[in-house]
């Protein structure tokens, strides 16, 4: 059984092969080895961005603020890069940045029981309108040459050093949150904050610290960004909140909280950065882009939900129904 | 049981809409001593037409927020509207205003979807507007393709009747955007605070168990709001296409922060329950001299305006949370006790 | 005394806002026994042993684990000192796995927890699948893995809140299985429940809450049944039954057709349940919480799936409609829950008092008649003694008592031909509560049928004309006259049916 929770991984994993076979079969230029890892390797700035949006998601709230986040920290670690700033220090700031945004979300949220809807959205405004004021509106350019070279940078054959790093974070944080006593706590908040309570979890703090890590994952997310593109306008990381949240529900991540993992988000990421590549190969053009994103993400969300509602009405009747002494009905339903 | 004069004065002088009422006056008289110019009629009309979109669609939104929704769609069906109109119109021969029709019909059908998986599945109304989004600005942008002109253009030359829809000026000053802006104030406020529909939504928001079993039928009162503020959205497309001219299929794709800080900024409760139309009226206003004032009277940059706004609604937000804070309820409680003593 | 005391609860006090529900509580457990705590609904239990678990601080009163005083009330604190509750309804994670349930919050190894789990399992002599999501247990397997949560944590004192309340017999019997081996190892166990037979099946101590205190506590040995029933019930239980008596006036069962009829009706929670009620009738159904009726009446009331039988109001069907159907043809329901189900805490009362009369024409066509809104409302707030401020005061700031006149009125409000009144008394205060008895005697005198759900036996004996009880989902007697009172009905209530015969 423990399957069921791999299995909603295993099943986003297997709809991105699907998805690169159908395409495939539609136009055969498509599956090449060197397409293919051209669309894990562009994906490592949404895979960053979505697994620190899971934590927010695990405990049952959002972070819509990311896409400002990413925006702003690229903004500031490209301009200390630009001009000749110490690499080092530059991604520290990034960093700090990123958790004291994440830091104040948490805040707002846990402490303050604002809904974290509507938290991180002013939170995505004011930090949206930050990086004008750091910039003035201006395009941050000329980065290092060395600093651009370092998201294409090869490891083996086309595989780049950048995406191999990020899956290896990917897995070394997946481990954590599984296998250590803290790393559960996230789920566990989000599955039942009753039951968390009642077996001594600290529920404030480890919302608090699921934000702050949204946070610092949302700041990498903007360093990478800048070094992809090599340049950051004002309008830099717009949307990618949204795209996070499409990405961590493709991979299997309930947005009610307490399931999935960050190995589903990574998949969902992937799945989300190749849509635009797969639709130039289905000569569609990126416009079906939104709309795929829409259809997939409403699909997901309404099956999920309808599906819990049914265990959840299940679970209800099978338990009225064991107070009558019919015990007969709901037994051995758990197939 | 019918209150005196007096005691209704008294009321609305210490209501949250006195306090937006002042918050206005205090925009004109800073922004009005900063710049002569903002004061001057006809500019100060002629500004609303910039953000007369957001405060439409804040009206019909507060319905949604009341029942305890959210609706981030509104935004990109401003959008879909307008090209829905422009391409109907241009590349399908339609009469303007049947292309008009079709565009209200569409952003209802798209409104009564994200509702019905709202009210019906029990999808969370975050993620489903959240994916409305998606899909809505994805389907806007299939449709501009559909046009012979290229996207990024837009949809333009449409025909003067069309046009004077927006470009009329009521005594030759008062233009014609803020007069269905206070028509649809006056329908939302009827809906909403004189109707036994508008009871129903205000019951559903408060508790929507208790209503049920008041034998409301409150899945439908639920989706019936996504429909009104889709509707709204449509409207605010309309003016707007009118207004600029020309159909786009992003237009309104930056309104969900103004939009959601002019609602709760209006008195609504982000939990549900409770809000009301003169509020978010109020509430839009505010905002909409503050987009427009800050950039003529103090030089910001019209891309800085996301700052005040968003520092507005987590103002509001921690606000209310902090007067709700079981210390600070604690402590309010133990100084009223201590008091007296 | 010669075994080690594992918790002594001295002079506990506790009250919510003005309200208090314990009022000084002393009680102790010792190793290896099994104090079984009875006591009707608010009675304190629940409270009580949230204190214990630090999820609620107590006012005074001083509670010591092993003989060492609790100072922090911190639920981290109480589980790290060996206290662990397992609550009525199972509290896991239903997303993770078994063994990701049990081992959540150790400081140890994975592996050698799982070592330790697998040693516990056998020791118990259970068999659970590790690997199962907890959302696919049943009942009996999640109160498993939470007393083996317990265990592994080494619980010393080990709290069971009505732990069979929704177990099947079979599964009944393996846990008291369980419960004897705790008890030969030392462990002390505090076991709630609400059915005597239990009492006398495993505990070996037994005390009584009444009201927020313990009158009674002592060995099981020492007690029979009808002690403990004696027990439940408050001391001047018997004077007052037949002063209120004289007052009753038999209905004319002979000439009167039923007005409301249920015929082998079955649901989530109830099953084969037969009744009639007759116009100015007032039928009591008595019971112990989670017997069913709650689930029978709103399952009338079309808020959930009828499974089979039949249920008629003035002849008409009325099975299966929508509530807004079941308000229409002329029943409405006052809910157990005022507060989950019944108020609009922050609308005002006119609002809250015409929210049934929405979907009728007296409240106007389209716009809302607020001069009839009005007027209706002022005659609910003079005729029940409402005490406002205005009819503009929220709910949420009256009083209990006035609020669950507010809920009563607005179930009045749709003219119903029979109300079914699910606690309409419970956590209100006596006056208020005198109030409530005279309204539904004003109903009894205008015809009104009424089927009162109430858990307090006092009540139904005041009000009811005939009463029938209900015991897990079943209608186990039926009691007319005389045959009314404590004794009887607590008695089958709790499943003890020795008096009365079985029949509708």
């Amino acid at each position: 059984m423990k399957k069921i929770l791999k299995a909603r991984e295993l099943s986003s994993f297997l709809f991105l092969v699907v998805l690169f076979l159908i395409v495939g079969i539609l136009n055969p230029s498509f599956l090449t080895a060197g397409n293919i890892i051209a669309c894990f390797n562009d994906s490592v700035v949404y895979i960053i961005v979505s697994v620190g949006m899971a934590f927010a998601i695990f405990i049952g709230e959002i972070d819509v603020s990311v896409g400002a986040n990413l925006g702003f920290t690229a903004t500031v670690v490209g301009c200390m890069l630009r001009d000749g700033q110490n690499w080092a220090v530059a991604f520290l700031t990034g960093i700090l940045i990123g958790a004291a945004i994440g830091l104040f979300n948490g805040w707002g949220v846990a402490v303050m029981n604002v809904p974290s809807l509507i938290f991180t959205l002013g939170t995505n405004g004011v930090m949206r309108g930050m990086m004008y004021v750091y910039t003035g509106g201006a395009w941050v350019e000329n980065l290092p040459a060395e600093f651009k070279q370092l998201y294409t940078m090869p490891l083996a054959g086309s595989i780049t050093v950048s995406f191999t790093v990020t899956a290896v974070i990917v897995v070394v944080v997946h481990l954590l949150l599984k296998h250590t006593k803290r790393g559960r706590y996230f789920i566990a908040v989000g599955d039942n904050p009753a039951g968390a309570t009642l077996v001594g979890i600290p529920a404030v703090r480890t919302k608090v610290v699921a934000y702050v890590v949204c946070g610092i994952f949302a700041a990498v997310s903007g360093i990478v960004f800048s070094s992809r593109v090599g340049f950051v306008t004002a309008t830099s990381g717009n949307g990618y909140e949204m795209k996070a949240v499409a990405a961590c529900v493709l991979g299997g991540i309930s947005l009610s909280g307490g399931v999935g993992s960050v190995i589903g988000a990574s998949i969902g990421a992937v799945i989300m950065a190749s849509i635009s590549r797969l639709l130039v190969f289905m000569e569609l053009g990126s416009t079906y882009d939104n709309t795929i994103t829409g259809v997939m993400l409403l699909a997901i969300v309404v099956v999920d939900a309808l599906m819990q509602r049914r265990t959840a009405e299940m679970n209800r009747r099978q338990r009225l129904a064991a107070r009558t002494g019919s015990a007969d009905f709901g037994k051995g339903g758990n197939a | 049981m019918n209150r005196t004069f007096s005691q209704k004065i008294k009321c609305f002088v210490t209501s949250w809409e006195m306090v937006l009422l002042c918050l206005l006056v205090a925009e004109c008289v800073i922004f009005g001593a900063a710049n002569p110019k903002f004061l001057k009629p006809a500019l100060l009309f002629n500004s609303m037409n910039d953000f007369m979109s957001i405060c439409i669609i804040s009206l019909f939104v507060t319905f949604v927020m009341i029942t305890g929704g959210i609706d981030i769609q509104a935004g990109s069906i401003v959008g879909l509207t307008s090209i829905i109109i422009g391409v109907t119109w241009q590349d399908y021969g339609c009469n303007i205003w049947v292309s008009v029709l079709i565009a209200v019909a569409a952003a209802a059908l798209c409104g009564a979807l994200s509702g019905f998986f709202i009210a019906y599945c029990g999808v969370q109304a975050m993620v489903v507007t959240l994916g409305g989004q998606f899909l809505y600005a994805g389907v806007a942008l299939l449709v501009s393709n559909l046009a012979s002109t290229a996207s990024y253009q837009g949809i333009s030359g449409f025909p003067e009747d069309f046009r004077v829809l927006a470009k009329t000026k009521f005594f030759g000053i008062v233009p014609s955007q803020l007069v269905v802006f206070l028509i649809l104030v006056v329908i939302a406020y009827i809906l909403l605070h004189r109707t036994k529909y508008g009871r129903k939504i205000f019951l559903v928001g408060v508790n929507p168990e208790a209503a049920s079993y008041s034998g409301i039928n409150y899945k439908r009162v639920i989706m019936s709001t996504y429909v009104l503020s889709a509707i709204s959205a449509s409207i605010a497309g309309i003016v707007l296409t009118s207004y600029l001219g020309s159909a786009k299929s992003d237009l309104g794709s930056n309104f969900t922060l103004n939009i959601i800080t002019a609602v709760v900024l209006g008195g609504t409760l982000s939990t549900g329950g409770k809000g009301n139309v003169i509020g978010t009226a109020l509430a839009s206003m505010v905002i909409g001299l503050l987009r427009f004032g800050l950039p003529l009277c103090f030089k910001i940059g019209t891309q800085y305006l996301d700052i005040p706004v968003g520092i507005l609604l987590l103002a509001v937000v921690l606000g209310r949370a902090a007067a709700g804070h079981p210390r600070i309820v604690n402590l309010k409680a133990r100084l009223k006790r201590s008091k007296p003593a | 005394m010669p075994e080690k005391a594992l918790l002594n609860i001295k002079n506990i006090y506790k009250s919510f806002g003005m309200n208090a529900v314990l009022k000084g509580i002393s009680l102790d457990l010792n190793e290896g026994e099994v104090l079984a705590l009875i006591g009707g609904n608010g009675a304190g239990k629940s409270t009580l042993m949230k204190i214990i678990m630090g999820i609620y601080q107590h006012d005074s009163g001083e509670i010591y684990v092993k003989g060492e005083k609790v100072t922090s009330n911190k639920t981290s604190a109480a589980l790290a000192s060996g206290i662990y509750m397992v609550p009525q309804e199972p509290l896991l994670f239903p997303n993770m796995s078994v063994e990701e349930n049990i081992e959540i919050g150790f400081n140890q190894k994975k592996s050698e927890l799982h070592k330790e789990l697998l040693e516990l399992m056998r020791d118990v002599g259970w068999n659970l699948d590790l690997n199962r999501k907890a959302s696919s247990l049943s009942i009996a397997e999640q109160q498993m893995v939470e007393i083996l949560r317990g265990l592994l944590r080494r619980a010393q004192i080990l709290i069971l809140d009505e732990p069979t309340s929704a177990l099947a017999f079979d599964e009944v019997e393996s846990l008291f299985a369980c419960v004897e081996d705790l008890k030969s190892k030392g462990i002390g166990i505090i076991y709630i429940t609400h059915r005597l037979a239990e009492v006398f099946q495993i505990a070996t101590d037994v005390a009584i809450m009444r009201d927020g205190r313990v009158p009674v506590r002592g060995k099981v040995s020492e007690f029979t049944r009808e002690m403990l029933v004696k027990g439940l019930l408050p001391p001047d239980a018997q004077e007052k039954e037949n002063s209120l008596k004289a007052r009753m006036k038999g209905v004319d069962y002979e000439h009167l057709k039923p007005v409301f009829e249920i015929q082998n009706l079955s649901g989530y929670g109830f099953s084969d349940i037969s009744l009639k009620v007759y116009p100015g009738e007032i039928l009591g159904m008595a019971g112990v919480v989670g017997a069913g009726r709650t689930e029978l009446a709103t399952t009338v009331f079309g808020k959930d799936k009828v499974l089979s039988g039949r249920v008629l109001l003035d002849g008409k069907d009325i099975t299966g409609l929508s509530t807004r159907q079941v308000i229409e043809a002329g029943l409405n329901y006052v809910p157990e829950d005022r507060h989950l189900h019944g108020l609009f805490k922050i609308s005002d009362i006119a609002a809250n008092t015409s929210s049934a009369m929405l979907e009728k024409k007296e409240m106007g066509r389209f716009f809302l008649n607020k001069k009839a809104e009005c007027e209706m409302t002022q005659k609910y707030v003079d005729d029940f003694r409402i005490k406002v401020t205005g009819q503009d005061q929220l709910a949420g700031s009256l009083s209990g008592g006035n609020q669950q006149k507010v809920v009563i009125g607005r179930s009045l409000s749709t003219s119903p031909k029979l109300v079914i009144l699910d606690e309409p008394t419970r956590g209100i205060d006596a006056a208020a509560r005198g109030d409530v008895y005279s309204i539904i005697h004003e109903l009894r005198e205008q015809g009104v049928a009424v089927l009162l759900i109430s858990s307090d036996m006092e009540e139904i004996i005041e009000l009811s004309d005939r009463v029938m009880t209900v015991c897990q989902g079943r209608i186990n007697g039926e009691f007319a006259g005389t045959d009314i009172n404590q004794d009887t009905l607590m008695s089958a209530s709790f499943g003890i049916t020795k008096h009365s015969e079985v029949g509708a």
